[in-house]
């Protein structure tokens, strides 16, 4: 420190002697410049201890180059503070704008503060909300659990009576089962014993078949032995019949001569015979007529004891056929009474078995016991069937109550899950506002040192700056945790994209493995479509769905005789050339013409037969053909009322044309005519002076060119021309 | 009948018919000019389709023609008809050379109910007209028919159908042995479709030299 004399100056007042404390510069730092001036009274008892240094320097006055020094180092130190001033300035200046952009910063934060705060606000009611809904959901996911607890429980107790009924229909099918096969049982040995018996009483029929043929046979034979003898007698009644019919003309002789002497007798009794004769003759007629009677008598009575005799023997043989017989069924009578009795043990049998049987009092009630009993077995097995169906009607909604039992729990895991997500939002949300309030703390801090630092104006302005650069980079963390925050919600929305990726290739796998079936279906079908393909080509059919028709064709028959009359005609021809050759050769040609001429006249002949022949045939075609065509002409004229008449022309463009010009045979005049043209598969109508007439250019516009109809307008035409003939 | 639309045109059952009917009186005179089944000199030049096509002069083919084509029609408003074929035979032996299959798949829907489809004209044309450009190109790969033909038609229909008087039923269809197959164009008219296959007798020297 150097210290200079200073010099003596006026008065001055009383004030503490100011010390302008220069700011270091450069070298001169380590030295302070203290413009000394002399208090305005030395007063020993104003002197401070501050200045006895400088008193006793008092007496160390500088001389006027010291002076100078002084001054000079006085500018210099003027002008270092001046620079220094302007150093301050700036770094005022500076100062201010960071402070400026600080407090700017400040309100940018405060906005941002307040809008966190805001936010937090919004978070923490959406917080709320979130909360109380998921407290809503999770006491309806309770509720719905508990409601799907108690419907499940519900269905158990149900499933468990249906169970318990199910078992209970089975056991009782069960046993109707076991019953249902026990009366089986019984229907199959009852079946079998019938059947058994059946083969018995077939056995036993065969046998009494072989016995009536047998006895058959014997009656056959007793018949014979009969006929002969039927023959025998017919023969001896013939001979008493001859004998009786003797005896009658014998009777009726005696008769008649007997009347003849009556007639004699009463003749005689008119003529005088001797009585005696005639009383004789009479006696012996009457004796002879009491022997004939008597004779006719023993000869009916013969004839009565033979006819007697015969039935007698015809009873006799009877009896004894039957005797015969029966003497031949006595052995078997014994084992039809072994199988009566067999057949008794089983009807006994029988009976104590539908003794047995419930509700069966006979054997028609087996059958309508078993239908019965079928019955009941096919209603027990519907039953079943439908406590089966019902059975797995609750199995399917037990099910759905476990998929939604299973849908709930996982909605209850989700709405936890969410609860947790809010949760640590809430969390971050409070970090972040923990934050952010550290980071206002950080602010105000910075805010009020750099206040403080503003207001020192000195000093640690690097120190300041450094904490205002760390406190900016605590106000960058929080952006930072943001974008660390978005960088999060990105990777999220990846993973999810990714997933999402992986389903559509899963589906586009599956897309592909389809896509393969179906070109394979396709290549199945186009193999098919060829086979079915190649049998239509083939011209394979089913004969259950098609038939095939032909229609007859007389082309080819008509073709042959057209080809051979062409070839005839051909051949007509060449030979028509060659005898003009040849009459031209025999004109040049003398006498060796005259052999060639008798063959060739020949031939000509033959040619000239097969000219008229092929000619005459032709004309007969001809005739056939004009024939034909004016039947059909006719007929066409008669049924449709119209004369046709058809005309072959050719167009300008060489195709040929054919004309038909129609007159109705109900036509006024000959000028009601109607001309169409048929080209090419289609028929048009010509304008003439009838059809452009009013009434017919009508008609013609409404059914030709409207309806495209010729035949209603020709029909009409007949029609209305009928109606004006018949009027008229 | 068809009436112009604006672009497609109305076809009905009857009008369908007669298209399928007159396609099958070209195509039939078509393929018996391009396999010379009759001389030349018997056909003359008329259009139809777009193309100039030849039908037949001799009045019994044509009036065998028509009445076939009359009663195909019938058949096919009846929606009955399944298949027409025009088989080719040799004159002397009555070998099978050719057989042009016509196959008919119809809309029983229109047959039943009576409604009607629409399609351009114009389409349908253009659809024939292929099936004829192809009836007339198939010389190209058709072996040589170096015999006398002659030709006849058989109308593959339901079981129910009542035979015509001037037809009759045939247990013979007529078939090839081991055919080779071409299956030309098809056309549509929406209610009738119609698909051409021709079936012919493998030549057997082309396939030996093969």
């Amino acid at each position: 420190m150097m210290i200079r004399t200073p010099v003596p100056k006026r008065a001055r007042p009383i004030e503490p002697a100011p010390i302008i404390e220069s700011p270091p510069t450069g070298s001169d730092h380590h030295r302070q410049l203290a413009i000394y001036e002399d208090p305005p009274s030395a007063d020993p008892a104003r002197r401070e201890p501050y200045h006895e240094p400088l008193q006793q320097s008092e007496h160390m006055l500088c001389t006027y180059q010291c002076r100078q020094m002084v001054k000079a180092d006085f500018l210099d130190a003027l002008s270092n503070a001046e620079k220094q001033v302007q150093d301050y300035q700036s770094q005022l200046a500076e100062l201010s704008d960071n402070f400026r952009k600080a407090d700017e910063e400040r309100k940018t934060f405060r906005e941002k503060l307040s809008y966190a705060e805001q936010e937090l606000a919004a978070a923490k009611g959406r917080e709320q909300a979130l909360h109380d809904q998921l407290l809503k959901e999770v006491n309806d996911s309770h509720e719905r659990l508990k409601k799907e607890l108690e419907s499940s429980a519900k269905l158990q107790t149900k499933l468990e009576n249906e169970q318990n009924l199910h078992k209970k229909a089975e056991s009782t099918a069960a046993a109707a089962e076991d019953k249902s096969r026990e009366l089986e049982a019984k229907l199959g040995h009852i079946s079998q014993s019938i059947e058994k018996e059946k083969k018995r009483l077939n056995n036993e029929l065969v046998h009494l078949k072989r016995d009536s043929k047998f006895s058959i046979s014997k009656i056959t034979v007793d018949l014979e032995k009969m006929e002969f003898r039927a023959q025998s007698s017919e023969k001896e009644v013939e001979l008493l019949r001859k004998q009786q019919e003797d005896l009658q003309s014998k009777f009726s002789e005696c008769f008649h001569h007997k009347s003849e002497l009556e007639k004699k007798l009463t003749s005689l009794s008119f003529e005088d015979v001797s009585p005696k004769e005639s009383d004789i003759l009479v006696k012996h007629l009457q004796e002879e007529l009491r022997n004939y009677e008597s004779e006719v008598r023993e000869a009916r009575k013969l004839k009565s004891a033979h006819e007697n005799i015969e039935l007698i023997n015809e009873k006799l043989l009877e009896e004894k056929s039957r005797r015969e017989r029966a003497e031949l069924q006595l052995p078997k009578l014994h084992e039809y009474e072994l199988k009566i009795n067999e057949l008794e043990d089983e009807l006994s049998a029988w009976k104590l078995m539908i003794q047995e049987i419930p509700g069966v009092s006979c054997r028609d009630d087996i059958r309508l016991r078993i239908s019965a009993l079928q019955k009941e077995v096919i209603d027990n097995l519907k039953k079943l069937g439908d406590v089966n169906a019902h059975l797995k009607q609750m199995e399917v909604i037990l099910d759905k109550t476990q998929l939604d039992k299973q849908k709930t729990e996982t909605e209850a895991v989700l709405a936890k899950e969410k609860a947790d997500r809010l949760e640590a939002e809430v969390k971050r949300m409070n970090v972040m506002l923990s934050a952010v309030s550290e980071e206002r703390n950080v602010l105000k801090t910075a805010i009020e040192d750099f206040k403080s630092k503003n207001e020192q104006a000195g000093g640690n302005a690097s120190s300041s700056i450094m904490q205002e650069l760390g406190s900016s980079i605590l106000e960058r963390e929080p952006y930072i945790k943001e974008l660390e925050g978005d960088l999060f919600a990105q990777k999220e929305i990846n993973t999810r994209q990714r997933d999402e990726i992986k389903s559509l290739h899963d589906r586009l796998n599956s897309e592909a493995r389809r896509v393969k079936s179906l070109e394979r279906e396709n290549d199945r079908l186009r193999s098919e479509i060829f086979l079915l393909e190649s049998k239509i080509g083939h011209g394979d059919f089913s004969a259950a769905n098609t038939k095939v028709l032909r229609m007859v064709n007389t082309l080819a028959v008509g073709n042959d005789a057209k080809q051979t009359i062409e070839a005839l005609q051909s051949e007509l021809q060449r030979t028509k050339e060659k005898l003009q050759a040849l009459e031209e050769y025999k004109s040049q040609s003398g006498n060796s013409g005259k052999m060639v001429d008798s063959y060739m006249s020949g031939k000509v002949a033959q040619l000239k037969e097969q000219i008229a022949t092929l000619e005459k045939r032709e004309e007969r075609y001809k005739t056939v053909f004009a024939d034909r065509i004016s039947v059909f002409r006719r007929a066409c004229c008669e049924l449709f009322g119209y004369k046709i008449v058809m005309d072959e022309r050719q167009h300008t463009n060489g195709i040929p044309v054919t004309r038909f010009t129609l007159q109705s045979i109900y036509a006024m005049n000959d000028n009601e005519k109607l001309e169409f043209e048929y080209e090419s598969g289609n028929t048009n109508i010509v304008e003439n002076s009838y059809t452009s007439t009013s009434e017919i250019s009508q008609q013609v516009d409404i059914f030709v060119r409207k309806m495209n109809s010729i035949p209603a307008f020709t029909a009409n035409l007949t029609v209305e021309s009928f109606n004006r003939r018949t009027l008229s | 009948m068809a009436s112009k639309t604006a672009a497609k045109d109305i076809i009905t059952l009857r009008g369908s018919a007669a298209i399928v009917s007159e396609f099958f009186g070209y195509a039939a005179n078509s393929i018996l000019y391009n396999r010379a089944v009759y001389p030349e000199e018997s056909f003359a030049r008329v259009k139809k389709y777009g193309l100039p096509m030849l039908l037949t002069k001799d009045e019994g083919v044509k009036s065998f023609i028509s009445n076939l084509n009359a009663q195909l029609s019938e058949w096919l408003e009846a929606g009955k008809l399944q298949r027409v074929v025009l088989v080719i035979m040799s004159m002397n032996t009555g070998e099978v050379l050719e057989r042009w299959n016509f196959s008919i798949e119809t809309d029983n829907e229109v047959v039943e109910k009576g409604v009607s489809r629409e399609k351009s004209d114009k389409e349908i044309m253009r659809e024939i007209q292929a099936i004829m450009r192809q009836i007339a190109s198939s010389i190209t790969y058709l072996p040589c028919l170096d015999e006398q033909c002659v030709f006849d038609v058989l109308a593959y229909t339901d079981t129910d159908v009542a035979v015509p008087f001037t037809w009759m039923e045939s247990s013979d269809a007529k078939l090839i042995a081991n055919p080779q197959m071409v299956k030309l164009h098809s056309f549509d008219t929406k209610i009738h479709k119609v698909n051409t296959l021709v079936s012919y007798k493998n030549d057997e020297e082309l396939d030996d030299e093969e």
